[in-house]
């Protein structure tokens, strides 16, 4: 706890020489220079993947012939495609590079082994795109968030198990014996991923448990890849954001430690509550709903911790483009689980079930919140990794606006949309058609939102394309560049 | 908090429960059923080797993403609808090694779809083009099931019925693939149409 305290104390950076501390992160960089890029890189990548597929995925549901004459870009395949290439391209590349990237600078220390995270980026990519493939050419499974045909499954697992090693070379070669929250979840998220993809793996495809079982193991997997997985990655960021780049400790942190074990706790059985009502035991799913309403507790802490601590320094939100995406993703973060919660009740699963209300919630978990956060981390990462400026600040404004406005739009058309249909589903016998037709506007929203998310993907692209590319300055080739904005980067 | 090791092992220990209790515990208790009866009688009913066939370009295809298979009758409006008369059984699915229950109902629930839908016909037509017999569906066309080719001689057996409106060019006829004939079979054999005694149906709940 005391050194806890001396992270926060040396906030405040006249306490320590900036000049040293610049130079000392900057030996930490570039160590790991190449290999986060490349993550970065392939995260960027995905993500105009993933927001292509997923405007042709709205599209389809309200024009279903559009591109229906492919027989490998059918709804069926383009759907879980999207999902995949959003989750297994874009949030773990991205997340990775966050954490790898949070982890080294918390360590203070150069980490080696750059080659091993590099490696195993490269086969990561080449395993998700084999998976993506593979779904194209009609290998899917049916499992939600296990969609890579088998095949791709072994490359995936051993490319994670590299790059979760780097991560925990990188931890233990840390100079401080402390270690701060960001960390914890950092481990957390490879050690659960690592954990719960045997498991999916083994009980459905190497041992398959028996029918439904199946689905139970795939809800349960497809609840803890969120919560388990992404999710600790994001707040890992969000943690490491909010004092670093707004110069503001996090208020009550001393609670870390009670959100970050309930939200373990509850969160590893929380995706058992979309099986409510089906062929499976009941009781399994009211564990679900139980372990939901028990994310309240981590909830409540990680609002009043991010919202205090936001607050605290209000006006620096909005100029800061980093904090400001934190604050997007916090913000999101407590509407999606509320969401999350709220939509486990078996009264409302009785309307929602089934519908896109549950992809809409997903939606903003994902994207909303990790995505979110992923994105503002990475323009913190950017200018530090590669010592040059964001060459053009307004379109990266633009480009949250943008992004933000998209993804409130998909949001509200899935979710609100989703409840509508729903509750016509399951509460009336009123004709599919013509329900469908009565959520047509949703459904054409969502499309509007999409487009919206994928212009603001295109400009993100342009920026971290041309911060790639830009030849340094004569200023920023002295290497003080971050030392000029002093209330932008505090030492550790 | 400060070392790597108590991370792991307290996740572990957390994971690991939640593994045991609600994954390993349930499949113990009930996820070793053995279908009852025998022959003719069988539950659940055994498909075709056609259908069978039918269940893997179903898988392929992708419709799990718009279909579930899984008849509720606690609550919602799916026996109302027709779509089953009893909720969904584990047994319904022992037979099954790939399971479709699927999360979203884009389109109808499909469990039973082979009592609702009889004619083999009905489902060639819809799925060379759903807008022939469901006006106004967001169901993609599967037309890439289907070959078009020029009528030689009499003209095949199994070309279909198109109305005017889709039909083709004078002299060539549309002819399902081998795909579509394993899926239209497969459709034809959805069925949960046989007693449970324990599965719950309305007539059997008190309370509805």
């Amino acid at each position: 706890m005391n050194l806890i305290c001396n992270l926060f104390s040396s906030i405040f950076p006249s306490l320590e020489g900036d000049g040293s501390n610049r130079d000392r992160e900057q030996k930490i960089d570039a160590s790991m220079r190449f290999a986060v890029l490349g993550l970065i890189k392939g995260s960027v990548f995905w993500l105009l993947v993933a927001s292509l597929l997923g405007l042709i995925v709205s599209i389809k549901l309200h024009k279903p012939d559009y591109l229906s004459d492919i027989s490998w870009m059918t709804y069926g395949k383009v759907y879980p495609a999207f999902w995949n290439a959003l989750v297994y391209g874009w949030l773990f590349n991205a997340g990775l590079a966050c954490v790898a990237w949070i982890v080294a600078r918390l360590g203070g220390r150069p980490v080696g082994n750059g080659p091993v995270l590099a490696i195993s980026t490269v086969a990561w990519n080449i395993a998700a795109i084999i998976g993506v493939f593979g779904i194209f050419k009609g290998d899917q499974t049916p499992y939600r968030m296990l969609e890579f045909p088998t095949y791709a499954a072994p490359f995936l697992f051993a490319s994670f198990i590299g790059l979760g090693i780097w991560i925990l070379l990188a931890f233990k070669s840390r100079a401080y014996r402390s270690s701060f929250a960001s960390q914890w979840y950092a481990l957390a998220g490879v050690f659960c991923f690592v954990w719960i993809y045997t498991i999916a793996q083994v009980m459905i495809f190497c041992m398959p448990a028996q029918g439904v079982f199946q689905s139970v193991v795939a809800a349960w997997f497809g609840g803890n890849l969120i919560g388990l997985v992404v999710a600790p990655f994001a707040l890992a960021a969000i943690y490491y954001i909010i004092p670093k780049a707004l110069g503001q400790h996090i208020v009550g942190y001393r609670q870390s430690g009670i959100a970050f074990w309930s939200w373990i706790l509850f969160s590893s059985a929380a995706g058992l509550a979309s099986l409510v009502n089906g062929p499976f035991p009941a009781w399994v799913a009211s564990v679900g709903v139980t372990a939901s309403f028990g994310l309240f507790l981590p909830l409540t802490v990680f609002s009043m911790q991010f919202l205090s601590s936001l607050f605290a320094s209000f006006s620096k939100i909005w100029d800061t483009l980093s904090i400001r995406y934190v604050f997007y993703a916090v913000v999101a973060f407590i509407v999606a689980t509320s969401l999350t919660i709220f939509g486990s009740l078996r009264g409302v699963q009785e309307a929602t079930q089934f519908s896109q209300f549950a992809d809409g919630v997903r939606y903003l978990f994902l994207v909303g919140f990790a995505g979110m956060a992923f994105t503002g981390t990475i323009y913190y990462i950017l200018p530090r990794l590669l010592n040059k400026e964001i060459p053009n600040t307004p379109l990266a404004d633009l480009q949250f606006w943008v992004q933000g406005l998209g993804i409130f739009t998909v949001t509200v058309a899935l979710v609100y949309g989703g409840y509508a249909h729903g509750a016509l589903l399951n509460g009336s016998t009123a004709d599919t058609i013509d329900i469908l037709k009565h959520t047509d506007t949703y459904l054409f929203l969502s499309t509007i939102g999409a487009s919206i998310f994928a212009v603001g993907n295109f400009a993100y692209a342009v920026s971290f394309i041309w911060i790639l590319l830009s030849p340094r300055t004569e200023k920023e080739k002295s290497a003080d560049l971050i030392e000029a904005a002093p209330e932008l980067e505090f030492p550790n | 908090m400060n070392r790597g090791p108590f991370i792991f092992i307290g996740v572990l220990i957390i994971v690991s429960l939640s593994w045991a209790v609600t994954l390993v515990k349930p499949i113990q208790e009930a996820g070793n059923l053995s279908p009852i009866g025998k022959g003719e009688d069988r539950i659940p009913t055994r498909l075709t080797g056609l259908a069978e066939q039918g269940r893997e370009v179903y898988q392929e295809l992708g419709c799990v993403n718009c279909h579930t298979q899984q008849t509720l009758a606690l609550v919602g409006t799916d026996v109302e609808r027709g779509w089953g008369s009893r909720q969904s059984m584990p047994i319904d699915y022992i037979d099954q090694k790939v399971v479709f229950t699927g999360t979203n109902r884009v389109g109808p629930d499909l469990a039973n779809v082979g009592n609702r839908r009889t004619e083999a016909d009905w489902h060639y037509r819809h799925f060379y083009n759903p807008e022939i017999t469901s006006p106004g569906s967001n169901m993609p066309s599967f037309a890439f099931l289907f070959e078009k080719r020029e009528i030689v001689g009499e003209g095949s057996n199994r070309a279909l019925a198109l109305p005017e409106a889709y039909a083709v060019e004078e002299g060539y006829e549309v002819v399902p693939t081998r795909k579509a004939e394993a899926l239209v079979a497969y459709m034809l054999g959805l069925s949960q149409a046989y007693e449970i005694e324990e599965a719950p149906a309305p007539e059997k709940l008190a309370f509805k």
